[in-house]
């Protein structure tokens, strides 16, 4: 219980480190030096120490967002194994709780961005409310198939067992599709390249980082960190799935160690992808998602040939 | 004489006694909305001691009337736990109803109008009460029509408006096409078993399902089951039989629409119900001797489909809505969609043995139908104050509502979240055990028969097993998208209707009096929250409801979960839910912590919204609510035609130009091409009978009464 608790701190406050690999990732593809590592770690504490602006037209709604969108986030971590590590809570059923957790957090952030009366906030609320939906339908799908295997539904079921390679014995390479799908849900879900880039100069064409434009100071900060933990909770899904790890022994420095880069290569491919995709355009986006249900749906009806 | 009719007489009573007060607009009032609190107070008291009064498998059925006129028809009433449930949300949200409408109904030059609106208001409500509790095909016929013809008074009320009338209409042949299904339903079932009973149906020991209802065959049980289906349909707004729904919602008023659309609509899921549970459904199926797959296999799947269109369709048509009302009508078809998914999940539990899906499907459904009557009623209450204090429906006419309208606001809000299936509110509760109820398909393997010579049995389970994994699949996947765009429709109501600035005049300057109407909204949210973080209540009364079914006693035989076992499962699940929604509230409470200890001391000001560099923003830049929906509905064009009408743009300077656009709904589109031209077209042919004569006329009557000599 205390070990499973550290890792929940350690893992909110690493989510931010983990963050600026990508932003050194895409600084090597553009030949830059790039920020420094801790870069993130500065942006919370500066936004920290600020005072806020807040819109004549926004009520407590709009306060309201990043609290929820952050305790969601923090709330949702709480029941992922991390490092393969039992979490603090689980229960059956416990991903579904998390899903519509994160479902709750988002609702926030719209709601939140709905408060300005802005158009450009508006515009990236009605994308926000969009693309989730197909990442909801992937989830979902993935999540047939990891209860066909399993028998349960819960996240220590998938990401905790006794057994290395628990998921990948039982379905072999279709495990490869449900990596690609959860990673096209990472991004989807984190507003990513190819489907949105944080770090472009036009509010038109932002989804994510629009709607966050008229929030300031430790608001802005709770954002931050809500957006780098639920980062870091995907992330760490697919790295428990593409690497197994050691079971005995979660602290012994090898295997905090192998989790770690499992995680950095995850946030690189992140970083990878930014670097050498371009963001589609808007309605090409939602075909890219659908790819994923596609992915999952293929590789449950593969696997379900498999077991009988 | 029961404190159940006692309570009908009372809320019946003050319905008949409001008109002879229609020159005291007031007093009226009072005695119409004191008399329904009284009666449904004694209701809420005699069926919820009723429900509670059981335990989880213990069937037992109340008190029983009847009442025989002229030897010739019989008329029953009977009320088992199911009953008992329905009665429960029934009176409860009538109660609310009529305490809203107190203060909604303030026009005292329509004194006789509202007072003619309390009367059928409450022989509607005493009439679902009759519903839910008739034991034989008569009753239940007469008050199925008594709440028809009461409910379509109530929708014409504002009866001047062309519209109005229009919707009325629409929902009188709606809603007799539905009974005539209903009807043929029950003669197909009388001609079978020459029985009128549907006490067979209530959990008793003095009526053991009879030797008749035994005899039927699969198919014909598959044949009386489609035809109430179809029927009762109709009452529920199943696609494509709602398209009366989005029009008869706004046209009546607003705490009509909250009865109308969080009861009246469920007594039709109830109609299925019972049919299903007459029809006794587990009996041939039962254990792994039988070779045969019959047709009622069929039947679970056939309803989660049904459900799946509905949810899906009615989601994405109320995205489409610029009229609040009818967005609210759109999504109860919605939630309809969703509860027929969980009982289609239950029925393959039945069909398949597994007691496991049985139980947290019929629950999980019961509990959504609970939960849809508290935050569906809630939104049209919402609905109603911004209707009353505005005059407007119009979503994008709106905006900012919220500054002024702190109250209903934040409930509607609540409401919201709570339908968008949001923890820790009541609407994921339901979701929830729907969820775990289709894994449970999922997760079903075919029996494994290692005998020769019923190997036809094991391709044939195998064949039943694949199909029950991919309904079930189709199902789950299709509740996380209406989740999904549940969301995104009621993000858009929220933020558009409450949020940013008023769009029009109307919307400024509003406030929000009228405490009668504030109160049940209120209550209402609260009950959201409530049932979200402490489901142990609930979950308990709609597992009481289904064990008057006689479908609970399965499994029992066939060696799978036993139902204590589950039920002490569900229990526990409520506990682990209600733990994880405490949890969550606890973080959000130390983040709230948090952030007032990150603003000690700092500086907080005030200025206008960002506009990206440009300084002059007007009101009419904010995002509507037709864009914030529009790549939604384009995503799913092929079932939600987008209708746009502009003029064209001609010369080198724009003259005047309109815009407009709604989404068409294809039942309704298609209605009148596929059923509405060739059924007049054929009357057309027809036309000729009709000549006028009267000497050809006795000629018929002659020839009728010749060729009746045959066969009689």
């Amino acid at each position: 219980m205390i070990e499973s608790l550290l890792l929940w701190v350690i893992g909110i406050i690493t989510a931010p480190f983990f963050s600026a690999v990508i932003l050194k990732v895409k600084a090597f593809f553009g030949g830059k030096k790039g920020p420094p590592i801790f870069i993130n770690y500065y942006t919370l504490m500066k936004l920290l120490q600020k005072g806020s602006v807040y819109s004549t037209s926004t009520t407590f709604i709009f306060k309201l967002g990043p609290v929820i969108s952050l305790g969601a986030a923090l709330t949702a971590l709480m029941f992922l194994p991390i490092f393969g590590h039992r979490p603090i809570f689980s229960f059956e059923g416990d991903i579904i709780f998390v899903l519509y957790l994160l479902g709750l957090g988002r609702f926030f952030t719209i709601a939140a961005a709905m408060d300005t009366a802005s158009p450009f906030e508006g515009m990236g609320a009605a994308r926000e409310a969009f693309f989730p939906i197909i990442c909801e339908a992937t989830m979902f799908m993935i999540l047939i198939l990891f209860y066909k295997l399993t028998g349960h539904l819960s996240l220590v079921n998938y990401f905790e067992g006794s057994h290395p390679v628990y998921l990948w014995d039982m379905a072999g390479t279709s495990m490869v599709f449900i990596v690609i799908a959860l990673f096209i849900v990472l991004l989807t879900e984190n507003s990513r390249v190819p489907v949105d880039d944080p770090a472009t100069h036009l509010e038109l064409t932002m989804i994510h980082e629009v709607m966050v434009l008229d929030h300031s100071g430790p608001d802005l900060a709770f954002i931050e960190l809500g957006s780098f933990t639920k980062l870091f909770f995907y992330s760490t899904m697919i790295s428990s799935l593409i690497l197994p790890f050691q079971r005995e022994g979660i602290f012994s420095p090898y295997s905090l160690l192998l989790g770690f880069l499992a995680i950095i290569v995850v946030y690189g491919c992140v970083g990878i992808m930014e670097s050498i995709v371009a963001r589609y355009k808007m309605d090409k986006v939602q075909k890219f998602i659908l790819t994923s249900f596609a992915l999952a749906f293929f590789a449950t009806v593969i696997t379900m040939e498999f077991i009988k | 004489m029961s404190l159940f009719f006692i309570s009908l007489l009372i809320i019946a009573s003050g319905g008949v006694l409001s008109p002879f007060f229609k020159h005291n607009f007031t007093t009226m009032k009072f005695i119409a909305v004191s008399t329904m609190i009284v009666g449904s107070i004694g209701g809420i008291i005699d069926s919820g001691s009723k429900l509670m009064s059981q335990s989880a498998t213990i069937n037992s059925c109340d008190y029983t009337a009847s009442l025989t006129y002229l030897k010739s028809f019989t008329l029953s009433f009977q009320l088992d736990s199911l009953s008992a449930f329905f009665l429960v949300i029934i009176f409860a949200i009538s109660l609310m109803a009529s305490f809203y409408s107190f203060h909604y109904m303030d026009k005292p030059e329509r004194s006789l109008g509202t007072a003619v609106n309390y009367l059928f208001f409450s022989l509607l409500v005493a009439s679902m009460c009759l519903v839910v509790t008739a034991s034989n095909m008569i009753a239940f016929m007469i008050s199925w029509e008594m709440m028809s013809l009461s409910s379509f008074f109530l929708v014409i009320y504002n009866y001047k408006s062309k519209e109005n009338r229009r919707a009325g209409y629409l929902y009188f042949i709606f809603s007799h096409v539905g009974a005539m299904f209903i009807l043929s339903a029950f003669g197909v079932l009388y001609a079978l078993t020459g029985d009128f009973d549907l006490s067979h149906s209530f959990a008793s020991a003095v009526s053991p399902i009879s030797n008749a209802l035994a005899n039927l065959s699969e198919n014909q049980k598959v044949l009386i089951f489609i035809l109430a289906f179809i029927g009762f349909g109709s009452k529920a707004g199943i696609f494509p039989f709602h398209v009366w729904l989005p029009h008869a919602h706004p046209a009546a008023s607003s705490h009509i629409s909250a009865v109308m659309s969080g009861v009246m609509i469920k007594t039709g899921i109830y109609g299925i119900i019972r049919i299903y549970s007459l029809l006794n459904f587990s009996s041939p199926v039962m254990g792994a001797n039988q070779l045969i797959i019959g047709n009622s296999q069929f039947i679970g799947h056939i309803v989660i489909v049904a459900g799946v269109i509905s949810g899906i369709l009615g989601v994405v048509y109320a995205l489409g809505q610029n009229d609040m009302k009818r967005l609210l009508a759109y999504s109860s078809m919605e939630n309809i969609g969703i509860i027929l998914i969980a009982l289609g999940i239950g029925m393959i539990g039945v069909s398949s043995g597994n007691t496991a899906m049985v139980i947290i499907g019929f629950s999980g459904g019961f509990l959504h139908i609970l939960n849809h009557s508290i935050f569906k009623s809630l939104l049209f209450m919402g609905a109603g104050v911004v209707l009353h204090k505005t005059g407007s429906r119009s979503i994008d006419a709106l905006g900012g509502l919220i500054k002024n309208m702190r109250i209903t606001g934040t409930t509607f809000l609540i409401g919201s979240l709570a339908i968008s299936g949001l923890p820790p509110f009541n609407g994921f509760v339901s979701e929830f055990f729907i969820y775990m109820g289709g894994f449970k398909g999922v997760g079903m393997t075919a029996i494994t028969v290692n005998d020769a010579s019923v190997a036809g049995f094991a391709v044939n389970q195998f064949a039943m097993s694949r199909l029950t994994f991919g309904t079930t699949a189709f199902g789950i996947v299709s509740l996380a998208v209406i989740g999904g765009l549940a969301l995104a429709c009621f993000t858009k109501v929220v933020g558009v209707v409450f949020q940013g600035e008023p769009r029009t005049r109307a919307a400024e300057g509003v406030n929000e009096k009228g405490v009668a109407m504030l109160v049940p909204m209120v209550v209402f949210a609260l009950l959201c929250l409530a049932i979200g973080v402490f489901p142990e209540l609930p979950v308990l009364m709609s597992m009481n409801a289904i064990s008057s079914l006689n479908i609970s006693n399965i499994g029992t035989e066939s060696g799978g979960a036993s139902v204590i076992e589950i039920t002490t499962k569900m229990i526990g699940m409520a506990g682990t839910i209600s733990g994880a929604a405490l949890l969550f509230i606890s973080m959000i409470l130390s983040v709230l912590l948090l952030r007032n200890f990150a603003y000690k001391n700092k500086p907080v000001t005030t200025s206008g919204t960002w506009g990206c560099g440009f300084t002059k923003p007007t009101v009419k830049m904010q995002y509507t609510g037709t864009s914030y929906a529009a790549s939604i509905v384009e995503f799913f064009r092929p079932f939600a035609p987008i209708h746009e009408d502009h003029s064209p743009v001609k010369g080198r300077m724009a003259g005047r130009s309109h815009y407009q656009s709604h989404v068409n709904d294809i039942a309704e589109l298609y209605m009148d091409r596929v059923t509405l031209k060739p059924v007049l077209f054929l009357f057309d042919k027809l036309h000729w009978i009709q000549h006028g004569d009267i000497h050809l006329y006795i000629g018929y009557i002659l020839l009728a009464i010749v060729v009746a000599m045959f066969f009689v």
